[in-house]
């Protein structure tokens, strides 16, 4: 299957009736897009930023085995193995098959720990007891105190490739997603949202949609989109907050064996290892901060797994804000709501026919979610046709589509095999090509180095953009000098994306630097200031607040 | 057990200054450093203090002394004096510095295309304390595809007037990106090997003539051409002369991101010459230990293979850097740790290490953590000063005293110079004591 | 007053972790000498640190293309195992290690190749070659069979070989009543009367002139010694990736030496590449951390690092006779590797005459069995080519070098000999002997 290419960077024609608009780019919209698209509706997916940038972009990275539901949520745990079993078959190229474990730490007791592989068993998780001094070989760094352990079918999983991929399918099919389209009104007659008001972010022209049906599956924002709508819909959102280390202490995913809570997970995504999480609540998903008291929290639980964590390479940390439903519509304390999904019909609730969203769940069960908001808006709409989403394979948008898992060497064997070497390394931490950098630039101009960042993972290794940054700006210049001769243009163009790049990383450093960390933060900052004169080009303008 | 004068900690700029000026007088030196210091990521100039609006670094110098917690509260007056031994020293060392304390700022172009204020410059950045003449261009040229260099980009940038703040600027800048000979089938490349490049006469010469059609291309008239800082290592002299004369036009090397090459020739000749007055430079050399009676350290254990090595010292210079040269350590608790012999330290509290936007230099409030001292260098109790230094025999210099914010204040590379020519001056005379101290085969592993 | 320590000790007693020490300065990078010749090699950053958060901690054989990949490495073959970005690091990480445990990994689950399975066989290669010393010598110095042997075996017909020379040193120690046996089989004077012998396969079988040297100057000094039995410390199997082979040769060793560790004897060693991997490999390489690694590893000294201690207590006769002699001096990268600073130059300083000037170049090429690779020969030329002329321009006639692959790497580039620094000391004694001086300070 190849992936379809545009030559320009689409743009909205506005003469198309869609016969769907999904709102919100995530895993579920991503999921949506493609399901529906399959089912023959043309459709068009809209996103206020880059797409990942909600939830999807900013979750641990895990695709659950289940394990984690078994006590408290056997509905949610027998729907995470089934959608983890189909994720890995149809979707390889995004998951590494790290495995995982459930350990028990002298914190976790008896009881749990004796039921855990009956629970695993009646909610259909593979759960596999295994040698404890097995699992300490591998992980030399686990708590050598842990006195059993359970293997589970726990992976890690990239969103990016993965909603990527889901696009490409739909673009297969006409269907088309529009980053930085910021969805602003509705066009609403009787019980009819007849289109959607939606406005280029970056150059402020505001387009009318016509669909024939509008989803919402903005996730934390679905309030927002629902009331620009006129309906009802009060989110609980929860902050969840997450570490960066630099190293992979372990190559498997390792829970406690636990009733679930916080820090209680450390999952290796790509070549880092996370380990999570808070369940805060926070009445705006886009105004929140992390403080070093729940980072010392989450570092506290996480040395019951790894007793030498505070010694560990801390890189940064960020937080996510959960998609949590309150039916209540109370906007209550998260820990209380549901975390399962729900398809809310807007027709019996707010007399609007032709208004759906998709509310809760984990990026796990994003095709089922997508699958079940399909369903819905695929009977409102008169069409028969059924999912296929579970059978068909998603495409992977940079590999050779053999149906291999995610192999955490792939990145440095592929350069190696080309004859490896750093001059065509922009970022040197995690192996981005120039070329690799151009291509993104090419496809999705005009973007900002973190949209660049989520297709190559530049600036996520541990000079936090500190080397890269430059680099990607001076291959920034070059691409605006295609369209454009004057140099001022090209030099604001670059400036901008540097300093907007260098901030967002750095703000994900403050939280968190000590030890070496801090050591690196202060020496890049020094060469920036001192021998680069960053200072002649980024004032003291202030940034936004929002930790986005 | 072998012994030394002194023994100073950190190869940076401060640590190597220290250790030179205290061999040229005489003392038996010897240079304990972890790895390589910070000078390999120097771009060329040295920092003497700048604020917007200043006219000459002296001014600065004056400000900054007048600011309690300024380490030029305390060495102010030296600034000149190790400023002119600076200058003659590597003079003779054949990488000569331009510029004086009342001479002015200029501005430096980066390898990133914005400026940075100079006053004291080696001679391949010289030519930033002209002023530019009008109708005289900047020419921004180097190599395509050298990933830390992208010669349009930095002249897009620096063609906008409000990079250069208020200094005099180029009426107009141009980029060039040229294709140095046998560089584009390279699979690794940077400054460093660009610069070996360079030593070669025969390729030297090429990537010149290159280079020089390349800045004629780009019109007529009077020119400066901008280059990336990669004009050689060992033969730096001979190739900026080369690069002058092929172009008929004066020549600025532009500092790059690390490796910096500027930084690491000052590093070998200061190393030849401590080597040369008999010094010794042990790079690899972690300290592990430091042996104290009664408030004077007697001898330092470094971390070998297996077990340590003792030397004894008759004084110790701490010139490990602050946090960013390794010399401090900032804990998960909060702790600041100084890492040789453990003082007491004077920083923020842990939520104000980095606070603020990031775009800002004054969001490193942790820069400015350091050691405080008393007039001589030897370190104090920050919370309890008045009871006195708290080793007889140890001096801090550099950047891991407290109170600078070098990172706004630029006046790091300043406070190297006159600490280490305050610290030697007040260690001359010292010898390592006639009393050995306890051989120890304490292991290290 | 004490310091503490950063990272825990069990931090960087893994080698794997001290990565996360990486402040991705580049400085290792500017210090390493293979970089600096050829383009192939990314540097010590790229296949150290950087490539490390790319390798799986207990590699899974992963199907590419219907063959079993292990490792995603490739250009980490290059590196030389030299030391040099260790020990420039300014935080610590154990770069080499990383790099050459990495080269392993490459290796495990192929069989090695038959060079660098033979190369390190240095035992088998003196034990079998030794008695034959006219007829081995004859065939490694002839140049058809070099041909012949660089295209089979792959190892470059000029690579330095030594030469083979007669009875082993073990074999003549014994012959003249040398103390060969364990701790517990021999009378055995004091610990502070008596020192360890570790000669190492190349004072056995190719040197013995060295270990001799090193036996007179131990003597003088009152020290009797002692060789107990002993297999090659294993390094070139560590250095070529075959580590349950080099394993086997650790255990060996340690077994026989720990006794006389704890007993308190030291181990003194004439070659810097056993002693270090006395020191310090048996542990980072071959994650040997058990009492007896320990012991031996704190008992073990280079015999410069020994001498120098001995003179810096009062005890060392420096009743040197005059040497009159410029002596260019080479310190090889495992000498900094020991952190011990240059022994031997503070040595030479003792003996009058004696002009040894330290040649300060990085590295000679050779990094042990590399510079005998056929692919790799040029390389190591290359990098030892700044000193083979600096040696050449001095206009000397012999050079010094405390490890014996250098000594035959610059013997062989400028066509002088080159020799161990404890040889001038015994020849400074024969000297005073000669000139009939008094020995100097009591002990």
């Amino acid at each position: 299957m190849t992936l379809a290419r545009t030559a320009a960077v689409p743009t909205l024609d506005p003469g198309i009736a869609w016969d769907a608009l999904v709102i919100g780019g995530g895993a579920t919209g991503a999921g949506l897009l493609r399901d529906l698209a399959r089912r023959g509706m043309r459709t068009l997916l809209v996103d206020r930023s880059d797409l990942g940038t909600g939830t999807s972009g900013r979750y641990h990275g895990l695709l659950h085995s289940g394990g984690r539901y078994v006590a408290r949520d056997r509905d949610a745990a027998r729907e995470c193995i089934v959608e983890n079993r189909i994720v890995r078959r149809i979707a390889s190229f995004a998951v590494e098959d790290t495995g995982g474990y459930f350990v028990a730490t002298p914190d976790d007791p008896d009881d749990y720990v004796d039921a855990f592989p009956a629970l695993c068993a009646a909610s259909d998780v593979d759960c596999e007891e295994v040698d404890v001094t097995e699992v300490l070989r591998r992980n030399p760094t686990l708590n050598p105190r842990i006195r059993r352990a359970f293997a589970v079918p726990d992976a890690a999983v990239e969103p990016w490739a993965l909603i990527e991929g889901n696009v490409a399918d739909a673009a297969e099919l006409g269907s088309l997603a529009l980053p930085y389209h910021r969805v602003v009104g509705f066009d609403r007659s009787g019980e009819r949202l007849l289109a959607a008001r939606v406005a280029d972010v970056r150059s402020g022209t505001e387009y009318r949609v016509m669909a024939g049906q509008v989803v919402s599956a903005a996730g934390a924002w679905g309030g927002q989109v629902a009331a620009l709508a006129g309906a009802k819909l009060t989110m609980a959102p929860g902050k969840g907050t997450m570490l960066v280390f630099n190293q992979r202490m372990t190559d498997a995913v390792i829970n406690r064996c636990h009733m679930a809570s916080d820090g209680d997970i450390m999952v290796p995504v790509g070549t880092v290892a996370i380990l999570g999480t808070t369940d805060i609540h926070v009445a705006d998903p886009d105004h929140w901060q992390i403080t070093r008291a729940e980072v010392d929290e989450l570092l506290d639980e996480g040395e019951k797994l790894f007793p030498q964590l505070r010694r560990m390479r801390l890189l940064r940390a960020y937080g996510g804000v959960r998609p949590l439903y309150d039916p209540s519509e109370t906007g209550t304390e998260s820990r209380e709501v549901t975390r399962a999904h729900v398809v809310l019909d807007h027709a019996p609730r707010d007399g609007i026919s032709n208004f759906t969203s998709i509310v809760g769940g984990k990026l796990t069960t994003y095709r089922l979610m997508a699958q079940d908001t399909a369903d819905a808006v695929a009977r409102k709409a008169g069409v028969t046709e059924r999912a296929t989403t579970a059978q068909e394979p998603v495409p992977d948008p940079h590999g050779d589509g053999k149906g291999r898992y995610h192999w955490l060497g792939g990145r440095l064997a592929a350069h190696e095999a080309d004859g490896g070497g750093d001059a065509a390394l922009l970022c040197e931490c995690e192996l981005v090509t120039r070329s690799q950098l151009e291509e993104v630039l090419d496809r999705r101009w005009p973007c900002s180095l973190d949209d660049v960042r989520r297709l190559t993972r530049l600036g996520m290794g541990p000079c936090q953009g500190g080397f890269c940054t430059f680099r990607a700006a001076g291959a920034v210049a070059d691409h605006a000098a295609r369209a454009t001769s004057d140099p001022i243009a090209i030099g604001d163009m670059t400036e901008q994306a540097m300093a907007d790049f260098l901030r967002e990383r750095q703000r994900g450093t403050q939280p968190i630097a000590h030890g070496r960390q801090l050591q690196e933060a202060v020496m890049t900052a020094g060469f920036h200031w001192g021998t680069l004169g960053l200072g002649s080009l980024v004032g003291t303008s202030p940034g936004s607040d929002a930790q986005r | 057990m072998p012994s030394a004068d002194v023994a100073v900690i950190g190869a940076g700029l401060a640590g190597l200054l220290t250790a030179v000026r205290l061999a040229e007088n005489g003392a038996r030196v010897v240079v304990l450093s972890e790895g390589n210091g910070a000078l390999h990521w120097a771009g060329g100039p040295i920092d003497l203090g700048f604020r917007p609006g200043a006219r000459t670094a002296a001014a600065v110098v004056g400000q900054l002394a007048r600011r309690r917690a300024h380490p030029y509260a305390v060495l102010g007056a030296d600034v000149a004096p190790a400023l002119d031994w600076f200058q003659r020293l590597t003079g003779d060392l054949g990488l000569p510095h331009a510029g004086s304390l009342s001479g002015g700022f200029g501005a430096l172009p980066t390898g990133i295309g914005g400026i940075r204020p100079v006053s004291i410059v080696p001679e391949a950045q010289a030519a930033t304390l002209q002023p530019w003449a009008p109708g005289e261009r900047l020419v921004i040229a180097g190599h395509a595809g050298y990933k830390d260099f992208w010669p349009r980009a930095v002249a897009s940038s620096l063609a906008r007037p409000e990079v250069w703040g208020g200094f005099s600027r180029p009426d107009r800048v141009v980029g060039v990106a040229l294709d140095w000979p046998g560089l584009r089938e390279r699979r690794n490349l940077n400054a460093l090997r660009i610069a070996e490049h360079f030593d070669d006469p025969d390729w030297r010469a090429a990537a010149l003539d290159v280079t020089a059609r390349g800045v004629a291309s780009t019109g007529s008239g009077p020119v400066r051409v901008g280059l990336p800082a990669v004009l050689g290592l060992r033969d730096h002299p001979r190739v900026l002369e080369d690069a002058i004369q092929r172009f008929g036009a004066p020549v600025i090397e532009l500092p790059l991101v690390p490796p910096g090459i500027p930084g690491i020739r000052l590093h070998d000749v200061l190393r030849a010459k401590l080597r040369a007055l008999g010094g010794r430079i042990l790079i690899g050399e972690r300290v592990a230990r430091v042996e104290v009676t009664e408030a004077t350290v007697t001898a330092v254990a470094t971390e070998a293979a297996t077990r340590e090595v003792l030397t004894r010292v008759g004084a110790l210079v701490l010139a490990t850097g602050g946090v960013a040269g390794g010399g401090l350590v900032g804990d998960p608790d909060g702790a600041i740790r100084e890492m040789v012999l453990g003082l007491p330290t004077d920083g923020p509290p842990i939520e104000r290490w980095l606070h603020g936007d990031p775009l800002n230099p004054a969001s490193l409030p942790i820069a400015g953590a350091g050691i405080r001292t008393d007039e001589a260098l030897r370190p104090v109790d920050p919370r309890r000063p008045a009871r006195g230094p708290l080793f007889g025999n140890v001096r801090v210099v550099g950047s891991l005293l407290a109170g600078q914010q070098w990172m706004i204040d630029r006046s790091g590379d300043g406070v190297a110079l006159a600490s280490a020519w305050r610290a030697a001056a007040s260690l001359a005379g010292t010898t390592a004591s006639a009393t050995r101290s306890s051989r120890t085969t304490e292991a290290v592993r | 007053m004490t310091i503490a320590s950063v990272v825990d000790e069990a931090l960087h007693e893994t080698v794997g972790l001290s990565t996360d020490e990486c402040l991705k300065c580049n400085i290792c990078n500017e210090v390493c000498p293979v970089a600096r010749v050829d383009d192939r090699f990314p540097g010590p950053k790229y296949v150290g640190p950087q490539a490390q958060r790319f390798r799986l901690a207990a590699p899974v054989p992963i199907n590419l293309d219907g063959r079993p990949v292990h490792s995603p490495d490739r250009t980490v073959d290059w590196c030389s195992g030299c030391g040099w970005c260790t020990t420039a690091c300014p935080a610590g990480v154990k770069i080499a290690e990383v790099n050459n445990r990495a080269r392993a990994s490459m290796r495990a689950g192929h069989r090695p190749r038959l060079r660098d399975w033979l190369i390190s066989q240095t035992d088998l290669l003196g034990r079998f070659g030794a008695p034959f010393t006219p007829l081995a010598n004859w065939t490694l110095q002839n140049r058809a069979v070099r041909w012949l042997i660089e295209l089979v075996l792959g190892i470059h017909r000029k690579a330095p070989l030594p030469l083979y020379a007669g009875r082993s040193f073990r074999s003549r120690f014994k012959r003249r009543g040398g103390v060969l046996g364990r701790a517990g089989e021999v009378d055995l004077p004091p610990p502070d009367r008596a020192v360890v012998y570790f000669h190492g396969c190349a004072a056995n079988y190719y040197e013995q002139h060295v270990a001799d040297a090193a036996i007179g100057v131990l003597e003088r000094n009152g020290f009797q010694v002692i060789a107990p039995p002993q297999n090659c410390c294993g390094l070139p199997m560590i250095s070529n990736g075959l580590y349950p082979a080099a394993r086997s040769k650790a255990r060996h060793n340690l077994d026989v030496l720990a006794e006389y560790a704890r007993l308190g004897y030291r181990i003194v060693g004439t070659s810097t590449s056993c002693t270090h991997t006395l020191k310090a490999e048996y542990a980072e390489m071959l994650d040997l951390h058990d009492e007896d690694a320990r012991a031996v590893s704190e008992a073990t000294w280079d015999i410069c690092e020994f001498l120098l201690d001995l003179h810096e207590e009062g005890r060392l006769d420096s009743g040197f006779g005059r040497i009159d002699l410029d002596l260019p001096y080479h310190a090889p990268c495992q000498l900094r590797s020991h952190g011990i600073g240059l022994p031997a130059m503070d040595l030479f300083a003792l003996i009058p005459g004696l002009r040894a000037v330290d040649m300060d170049h990085d590295c000679c090429g050779i990094a042990g069995t590399y510079g005998l690779k056929k692919e790799k020969y040029d390389i190591a030329m290359r990098v030892g080519e700044d000193l083979f002329r600096r040696v050449e321009a001095s206009g000397a006639a012999e050079t010094a070098c405390d490890s014996e692959t250098c000594r035959w790497q610059i013997a062989s580039a400028t066509d002088r000999p080159s020799r161990h620094p404890v040889e001038y000391l015994a020849a400074a004694y024969a000297a005073a002997d000669a000139a009939g001086t008094a020995a100097g300070t009591a002990h």
